[in-house]
């Protein structure tokens, strides 16, 4: 059911932890800033980019809340990303003109080893606020588990996997990346 | 594989209220006109709670979610709560999702497999069949006199399938579905049973929140391919790398055709819808079938399996063919919707062609995906701006494609020539209209008469 495998969370140093968030944190920009080009060249081309729908099932249900074979609002790898970002900068993409103003807020970031040298298991949580025309607002609030890949001096993400605490989006659509 | 339910009184129902007066000024559909209060007045909409879907046959659950005894799904009818049970005699029911003690669901998940319903206010506890078997400190009820097997869940007054789709309704008198799809049932099996497997449902369920009118989406569905070449642009540039096909220069191979309120355009083109998902494999699968299924059900049939088109079962479900995305617009007061969505597939389809369409549902027709994004904010602004004392006085346009109708096609239902054409949306408020009106199902004109078998 985990995008990424469940390893000893071995912590790494200082230096590292810090190149992490300032990774992320940046990420978080280029998408307030749809920077979706910069944003995409963060990916490595393997990505599994991954957000499932929420189930409400009881505890003892044993298949959970979510799954790879289930609902998901992403299941994206590359070429899927890369379609999306061409949605987003069509001129006739008339449900982001004006321009929706996004807050990717991102906290919590907790690395560790990840198996291979050079990879990274990252934790973090994320707030995305959305505001759009006059009134409308969205907020959305979840989890994020990433593997990370040291390219050159700095890092692609391999793997995302976005868990959001909603299982019914209290929103008309999801424009955007979290 | 579906009995109906009892049709005790357990379910009550309350003789209908009293109308909205001079709905009848609200729409002049001879001449395109309608009136924007359809989309706005609270009092309209409570009214349509009583008589759209307290009284309609409405999708409530596919067999494939719910194959063995004990599966359930919690859906909707209208804003009733209702739990869809798989029985052990393989027959499914179902039940209001509130118990009879306090009022409280009886079940809060999504889906799941149950032996028992459990009430977690006073552990009143109902068997799959509804029953009520007992309870928390039940010696206190029996000091009471409580008759039991007079507490059960409340079912709903019908149930039945067709084709793998199954049907409630909360109206007793309510015709059979067989009646109620008519000669519609002609062309849902160009989807339902195109392949003698039939469909199944996969990928679970993906909901959201649209803040517009329920009658939005379902007359955008029921006819209106126009918007596509317009509004999803954008997603059709970025899924294929061009606009969506103009396919207002065809009208000799398209149609609008409907029965009952419920309508599909289509044109013939057997793979335009699917072709939007940009995957080579579907588009193969569904060009090796088409002949199979010319050999089934026909040429004609046999070219809508991917066309570029939609249908709308009236009053709130729909779905496309070729993007595989099946929905219920459940309302949920005059200005917002609630969507679940589904994915169906035909069930002898290669995995990796299944797969393919559960991604492919998800890129184009789900909250994130490429064209559904658009249609969203589109509905809520077309609902949002009736807020205008002034603005919601002024009439809306529903006239295009007068005087299309065709008499001479063969084909079952009322068709109209070219896919860009309100003929759909028009019927679509006229048995609207007429239910809004009726106090009960026996004085529902009867506009549409089936030519297809209605006994069950």
């Amino acid at each position: 059911m985990s995008a990424v495998a469940r390893l000893p969370e071995i912590p790494v140093d200082a230096e590292t932890q810090r190149r992490i968030e300032q990774f992320l944190y940046r990420e978080a920009r280029l998408l307030d800033d749809e920077r979706w080009d910069d944003w995409l060249a963060l990916m490595a081309e393997d990505i599994h980019y991954w957000m499932p729908t929420m189930e409400n099932r009881r505890r003892a249900d044993k298949l959970g809340a979510y799954a790879l074979d289930r609902g998901a609002l992403y299941n994206d790898n590359r070429l899927d990303l890369t379609r999306r970002v061409s949605r987003f900068k069509q001129p006739s993409a008339w449900a982001e003109d004006p321009p929706t103003r996004h807050a990717h807020v991102i906290s919590g970031v907790e690395v560790y080893q990840g198996e291979r040298t050079g990879e990274y298991v990252v934790h973090s949580s994320f707030v995305n606020y959305r505001s759009r025309v006059e009134r409308d607002n969205d907020l959305l609030v979840g989890r994020r588990e990433d593997l990370l890949r040291a390219v050159g001096d700095s890092f692609q993400i391999v793997r995302r996997k976005i868990l959001m605490t909603q299982s019914v989006l209290m929103a008309k659509n999801l424009n955007t990346f979290l | 594989m579906c009995n109906a339910n009892d049709t005790q009184p357990r379910l009550k129902r309350r003789p209908v209220g009293r109308s909205v007066e001079h709905l009848e000024q609200l729409m002049d559909l001879e001449h395109g006109r309608m009136s924007r209060d359809v989309f706005w007045d609270r009092d309209i909409y409570e009214q349509e709670l009583e008589r759209i879907f307290a009284r309609c046959w409405l999708f409530v659950a596919h067999e494939s979610q719910i194959p063995k005894a004990g599966d359930y799904v919690s859906t909707y009818m209208g804003e009733d709560n209702v739990l869809i049970v798989r029985q052990k005699d393989g027959s499914v029911r179902g039940f209001l999702n509130t118990c009879p003690h306090r009022g409280n669901k009886v079940c809060f998940a999504d889906l799941g497999n149950a032996r028992q319903f459990v009430c977690n206010y006073h552990g009143w506890a109902f068997g799959i069949d509804g029953a009520l078997k007992g309870m928390h400190a039940s010696s206190a009820y029996e000091e009471s006199g409580l008759d039991k097997s007079a507490h059960g869940l409340h079912p709903v007054a019908q149930i039945d399938s067709y084709r793998g789709l199954i049907f409630a309704t909360l109206d007793p008198q309510a015709p059979s579905l067989a009646e109620y799809l008519g000669d519609f049932r002609y062309y849902l099996d160009a989807i339902f049973d195109m392949d003698e497997g039939g469909t199944e449902f996969i990928g679970g369920c993906v909901k959201s929140v649209i803040q517009c009118n329920w009658k939005f989406a379902s007359e955008n569905f029921v006819g209106d391919i126009l918007h596509a070449g317009w509004t999803h642009d954008s997603g059709a540039k970025a899924m294929v790398g061009g606009p969506v096909a103009e396919v207002h220069k065809f009208p000799e191979q398209s149609y609008h055709v409907n029965f009952n309120g419920h309508g599909w355009e289509f044109n013939q083109d057997i793979v335009g819808n699917a072709a939007t998902l940009g995957d080579k494999e579907i588009m193969k699968y569904l060009y090796v079938l088409q002949p199979k299924v010319a050999e089934r059900l026909g040429e004609l049939r046999s070219k809508m399996i991917g066309a570029i088109s939609s249908c709308t079962l009236f009053p709130n479900s729909s779905f496309l063919p070729g993007q595989n995305t099946f929905r219920t617009w459940h309302p949920r007061g005059p200005g917002a919707i609630e969507l679940h969505t589904w994915t169906f597939v035909n069930r002898n389809a290669p995995q990796a062609v299944k797969d393919a369409w559960r991604k492919g549902t998800m890129m184009t027709f789900s909250p994130s995906g490429v064209f559904e994004m658009d249609d969203g904010e589109n509905w809520e602004y077309s609902t949002r701006t009736n807020s205008g004392f002034v603005t919601r006085q002024q009439d809306l346009y529903l006239g295009l494609g007068h005087e299309t109708r065709l008499t001479d096609t063969g084909l079952p239902g009322n068709v109209y020539r070219g896919q860009i054409n309100e003929a759909n949306q028009r019927a679509f408020y006229q048995r609207w209209f007429d239910l809004m009106e009726a106090p009960s199902w026996g004085c529902v004109p009867q506009r549409d008469v089936a030519t297809m078998e209605v006994k069950a």
